[in-house]
């Protein structure tokens, strides 16, 4: 690794990561889950805990949207279009979740926040890779976990809360939409594309192996990060055609959930 | 006499790389910028900015040029952009940003419009309107946020001043050297 790269980049239990990006000092900026608050329930401190997130989450969308703009200035005009689109999209959201956060008295920096999407969608060097990663993956499981929010939301009684997510997920399923296009296009126009995809692939897979919580950690409100039973979740197979994945890809992502399912005997209740 | 249609083209693609180069500098402040609505600001006007370049880029096609042409302007407004591009700070690049390089702009613009045709170069005048709405929704987005977090206003006007002095001394935006284009209009 060069020099430049270095001083882009960061170690986290053996895995090379992006540097995060700038946040107030407010914010306790952290790396692993076990530094983090863990929210298992709908209790009025979990309600903050997951907007303030989200809130986090979303600028990291548009933080990772921007860089590739900065990055990849070769990229074509039409797909640096969906870039900067996105920018605009992902800065609405983050005030919509922060203006939720502020209407039930939560604040900025109110718990520790782990910028994961970013260290890691901002390590790959190639734009396919990135919109692979970040769009594809990150974005493309959020629709799932987003359809769920929306119904839990709804459950304990804030409608809107639950609308807001509604209409965010709307536009998340065009950011999801475009990687897919992008990618298909570009490999079918050289497909070494598709390689560089799949390296990107293979090597999120091992930096989230890497990242997983391990047996013996708890997160800071006490959380046992393994023991715990994990949230099921099901895709979200209505949004993902929206977003133009294959059916044979959504039959797949239903496959690996339900085996999931099986072999973690996972609380479908679970938040 | 006014341009012509050779003339029209080269503004209209510096113009164009212009806006390509601000979308740029906003995405490139929006990780590096600490405050949250600083941070925010700059995204959303980054989609403000790519469309205005956008506009552009389809109207360089309209003027025997390809699509999406850009064409680097004159070395001392490229100077100026490099400069305005490299503020570190919220407030300075606020100020940097809004109140001294998008107003410079505006004049550009305004000067162009006045001394183009408006009826043989109505679309090219219809784009120039419409960007000059946006930057002023942007100037006073930016302009509401300092109101509501003073401790995003500029301590030291100076910046804002400078900068704003630097880009209106660049009397020529569409590099001369290069093209042969007609002056500006003073």
């Amino acid at each position: 690794m060069n020099q430049d790269a270095q001083l882009l980049t960061m170690e986290v239990r053996g895995v090379t990561l992006r540097r995060d990006p700038a946040r107030e000092p407010c914010f306790r900026v952290v790396h692993l889950y076990s530094e983090l608050r863990r929210s298992v329930d709908f209790s009025y401190e979990s309600q903050l805990e997951k907007l303030h997130r989200e809130y986090n989450t979303e600028t990291q969308g548009m933080e990772i949207a921007a860089q590739s703009l900065v990055d990849f200035p070769s990229a074509p005009w039409e797909l640096r279009m969906e870039l900067a689109r996105q920018c605009w999209d992902e800065s609405r959201h983050a005030r919509l979740y922060y203006r939720r956060l502020v209407a039930k008295g939560g604040h900025k920096g109110e718990f520790p926040v782990a910028n994961h999407e970013w260290c890691v969608a901002c390590v790959f060097d190639s734009v396919v890779g990135r919109l692979a990663v970040q769009n594809r993956t990150f974005e493309g499981g959020t629709m799932d976990s987003m359809r769920k929010a929306v119904g839990l939301w709804r459950e304990i009684g804030d409608p809107e809360t639950a609308d807001m997510i509604d209409q965010i997920l709307a536009d998340e399923v065009q950011h999801v939409r475009y990687a897919n296009q992008w990618i298909r296009y570009l490999g079918r126009k050289n497909p070494s594309v598709l390689l560089k995809v799949a390296a990107a692939i293979s090597e999120l897979k091992r930096i989230s192996a890497a990242l997983r919580p391990r047996p013996g950690e708890f997160s800071i409100n006490g959380v046992d990060l393994v023991g715990v039973p994990q949230p099921s979740v099901r895709a979200n197979t209505e949004d993902r055609e929206h977003a133009d994945f294959s059916a044979e890809e959504i039959s797949e992502v239903v496959r690996q959930q339900r085996l999931e399912e099986l072999s973690c005997g996972k609380n479908a209740l679970a938040p | 006499m006014g341009l012509n249609v050779k003339q029209r083209g080269q503004y209209v693609s510096t113009f164009r790389w212009i806006q390509v180069r601000l979308m740029e500098t906003l995405a490139s402040w929006v990780p590096t910028t600490p405050e949250m609505e600083a941070k925010l600001l700059f995204g959303a006007h980054v989609w403000d900015i790519a469309q205005n370049a956008d506009a552009l880029g389809k109207r360089t096609h309209e003027l025997r040029l390809p699509l999406q042409h850009s064409m680097m302007p004159a070395s001392a407004y490229v100077d100026g952009l490099l400069e305005l591009s490299v503020i570190d700070g919220a407030s300075q690049r606020i100020a940097g940003f809004y109140d001294a390089w998008l107003p410079g702009l505006a004049t550009r613009y305004r000067r162009y419009l006045g001394e183009t045709d408006l009826l043989m170069d109505a679309p090219t005048a219809r784009i120039i309107d419409r960007m000059l709405e946006t930057e002023a929704r942007m100037i006073r987005e930016a302009n509401e946020l300092r109101e509501q977090l003073p401790a995003l206003r500029l301590s030291e006007p100076d910046l804002a001043l400078r900068l704003a002095n630097r880009e209106a001394a660049v009397g020529h935006v569409v590099d001369c050297t290069r093209t042969g284009v007609a002056r500006e209009a003073a």
